[in-house]
């Protein structure tokens, strides 16, 4: 096959997966937070599809689009609770929430 | 024999039990009856065991009766059993009959005191324990009879509880006799490892067969001797007598005159043997039994509580009695101990009936002139006191002498010491049993002879109950006729009965009896003469000044051991208190405490509940896994 080789691909994901990473951590914004979540998935996928490239399996990319699907469900829970804080007048930021309590 | 044993212990234990398991369902004359009946269905097991053993010959007077094995650690076993031999005999006869004379009065005595199913309770609980000692078939259950009769000494001295003078004297008894036991126990322990057994048999017999080393047998001995000087009251263990007078006057008749305090001279005539593979030890006891003789007959010439008179002459007698088993004359020493449990009953029942009559007062200085308002008590009284100073035909006379003649014949700077002592001990029994009857009994009505002492009140109605005077009789008859048993050179069966169990070591000549007697009578009558003319001239035998003063204060004994004991002792508590207890180990837990509070603290704060912060734990966690698995991969 021409074009880079896997390698670069798992590279690309490990970037994406820091990027991610720092997302999550750095930022106060819930909506930031999960949009860093799904950079990390993402990068995830990508990786799986690159080692199925490498091994000349369907199973990195079948369990891709699982991912996929668990990353959408994920997303809606999420921003189902963003929604009901904002409802409330909550300020969005993830340090003022460190008691579990109503 | 051994049925008429078993049911002579355990009546009285049933009593006891019946009694306590009944509470307030019986009233409190039943629980008097039920404590006198059954000390007298176990007076009258011994009665049957001793007639069966008389019928015997001597060789075959001796059972032991094993109920089960009791202790059982590796080699080493006791068994729960009984020795019922002449000697053991005699103390079960001694202890049911004068106990059960002292119970029937004590429903008089006691009648009316809130707490008197108690009182009886114990009562029983004690003839009991006394039972189980002198009935052991081996030391262990002799020191668990021991021990608690030390209990029941402690509790009926402190019978009435709401008195602290009361309380105070029941507690000095139970330590310094805890003092005695401790000594004995080292002893028992000392025998267990040399000898691998507390039966009475195998103990003997090592310390006869010469077994055991000079040093073992001494101290197994100096063991014993601790015991029984704590238990019988002698010096150096005897300050918690006179105090033990707090509790009733029966409790004082019973526990401290017939029986308890004998324990002692019982245990000694028990191990004889021991004692005789250790002779220092054994005269060492009759040391002490002169010493203690001498002091508390002085010391009795300036008591004015009747209780306490009678208490010092009952320390002094027991000294007679340690006197003879420390000479070997086990079978007169046996003898004094039955003829001064009858004459001292007799004497505290008596005194017990003038205080009841006057409601209370215990003052020699406050009574007088008794004689004839309370006749029967005068008569019996009297018949007490002579037969304490060793009048003939009175039971006094004959057991004394024969102790002293045993002294004589013993020969030796000991026997003469003991002999010489032992008379001035008779002279200063006269002196002081006379200026108590006199006190009481003669002169102006409630005398008052020291100014400033009003007339006590008395009781319009006779001189008590008949549960009252009825054993102060007997007990009177007794005192006349108990000596008859021993006549020298005419008649001894009381010592033909204890020689085979009880070898004697001395054996005093008819001549030698009749020589020691008239001295002794002689004596007594001085000392009574003396005490008839202080009287008269109404003065005090003892004039003032330091020689008075030291013996008010009882020779100063228990000034000494206060500061030599009580007081270091405490100082030592307080500063171990304030130096180790309260610092270290109080400080200790409570900084343990500290730090596992500190620690919880700390390690709360990581639950900070900020999300990034956690989210940072986990990634960091990740990393270091992952460099763990590449390093080890």
């Amino acid at each position: 096959m021409s074009g880079p080789g896997v390698p670069w691909y798992l590279a690309i994901s490990a970037i994406l997966f820091s990027i991610g990473v720092a997302g999550v951590l750095l930022r106060r914004s819930p909506l930031i937070v999960l949009l860093s979540l799904e950079i990390m998935l993402n990068s995830a996928n990508l990786a799986f599809v690159g080692f199925s490239r490498l091994f000349g399996e369907m199973d990195g990319q079948v369990f891709a689009l699982a991912v996929m699907a668990v990353a959408a469900s994920e997303v809606c829970v999420g921003l189902g609770l963003i929604v009901a804080m904002a409802r409330r007048n909550l300020a969005l930021d993830v340090d003022l929430f460190t008691e579990l309590r109503g | 024999m051994t049925f008429g044993s078993w049911v002579c212990l355990v009546a009285p234990l049933a009593g006891f039990l019946a009694i306590t398991l009944a509470g307030t369902r019986i009233t409190r004359s039943q629980a008097g009856w039920i404590s006198t009946g059954s000390v007298f269905v176990g007076f009258a097991g011994a009665v049957v065991a001793f007639l069966d053993a008389w019928g015997r010959d001597a060789e075959q007077r001796v059972e032991l009766t094993t109920a089960w094995t009791w202790l059982k650690a590796g080699e080493f076993q006791v068994g729960l059993e009984l020795l019922i031999d002449p000697l053991s005999l005699v103390m079960m006869l001694v202890v049911t009959g004068v106990g059960g004379l002292i119970i029937l009065y004590s429903n008089g005595y006691m009648a009316g005191d809130d707490e008197e199913r108690r009182y009886f309770a114990y009562m029983s609980f004690f003839v009991f324990s006394m039972l189980l000692l002198v009935q052991g078939g081996n030391l262990l259950l002799l020191l668990v009879g021991w021990g608690l009769v030390g209990l029941a000494s402690y509790l009926l001295i402190g019978f009435h509880h709401e008195r602290p003078s009361a309380v105070a004297a029941a507690k000095k008894a139970f330590v310094i006799n805890a003092i005695g036991d401790a000594i004995m126990a080292l002893g028992f322990f000392l025998a267990i490892a040399h000898v691998g057994s507390l039966d009475f048999g195998a103990v003997f017999g090592a310390a006869e067969s010469g077994e055991l080393s000079d040093t073992v047998v001494t101290l197994l001995a100096l063991g014993l001797l601790g015991g029984a000087v704590a238990k019988s009251a002698q010096i150096p263990f005897h300050t918690w007598l006179p105090d033990a007078m707090e509790g009733p006057t029966p409790v004082s008749a019973l526990i401290h005159a017939a029986t308890m305090v004998t324990a002692g001279v019982y245990l000694i005539c028990r191990t004889h043997l021991v004692f005789e593979a250790a002779p220092d030890v054994q005269h060492i006891a009759a040391i002490l039994g002169l010493a203690t003789l001498l002091a508390a007959g002085v010391i009795a010439l300036v008591q004015w509580d009747i209780k306490r008179v009678i208490a010092y002459s009952t320390m002094s007698q027991i000294g007679y009695m340690f006197v003879g088993a420390g000479v070997g004359a086990y079978g007169f020493a046996m003898f004094h101990l039955v003829t001064h449990a009858f004459f001292k009953a007799l004497l505290f029942l008596a005194a017990g009936i003038v205080i009841h009559h006057l409601q209370g007062e215990q003052d020699m200085r406050r009574m007088g002139g008794l004689r004839t308002s309370m006749p029967f008590t005068h008569l019996t009284f009297l018949v007490g006191t002579l037969a304490l100073v060793g009048i003939p035909p009175l039971a006094g006379f004959w057991s004394k002498d024969a102790i002293l003649s045993s002294a004589l014949d013993q020969g030796g700077a000991l026997g003469w010491i003991l002999f010489v002592g032992g008379l001035l001990g008779a002279l200063l029994t006269g002196m002081y049993s006379l200026r108590l009857y006199f006190a009481v009994f003669h002169g102006a009505e409630y005398a008052g002879r020291h100014e400033g002492v009003e007339a006590p009140h008395v009781e319009e109605h006779g001189e008590g109950p008949r549960s009252m005077t009825v054993p102060v009789g007997v007990l009177a008859a007794g005192s006349a006729v108990a000596g008859l048993l021993q006549i020298p050179g005419v008649w001894h069966p009381f010592e033909n009965w204890l020689e085979h169990t009880v070898e004697p070591l001395v054996h005093a000549s008819v001549g030698e009896e009749w020589l020691t007697s008239a001295l002794a009578v002689s004596l007594g009558v001085l000392g009574s003469l003396l005490a008839w003319r202080a009287f008269t001239a109404g003065r005090e035998l003892v004039p003032e000044g330091a020689i008075r003063r030291t013996l008010e204060h009882k020779l100063w004994f228990d000034e000494i051991y206060d500061a030599a004991f009580a007081r270091p002792a405490q100082a030592a508590a307080v500063g171990l208190r304030d130096r180790f207890e309260t610092p270290v180990v109080q400080g200790g837990l409570d900084e343990v405490a500290e730090g596992t509070l500190r620690g919880a603290s700390a390690t709360s704060a990581v639950q900070s509940g900020l999300l990034r912060t956690y989210a940072l734990a986990i990634t960091i966690s990740v990393a270091v896994l992952a460099l763990i698995f590449l390093v080890v991969r």
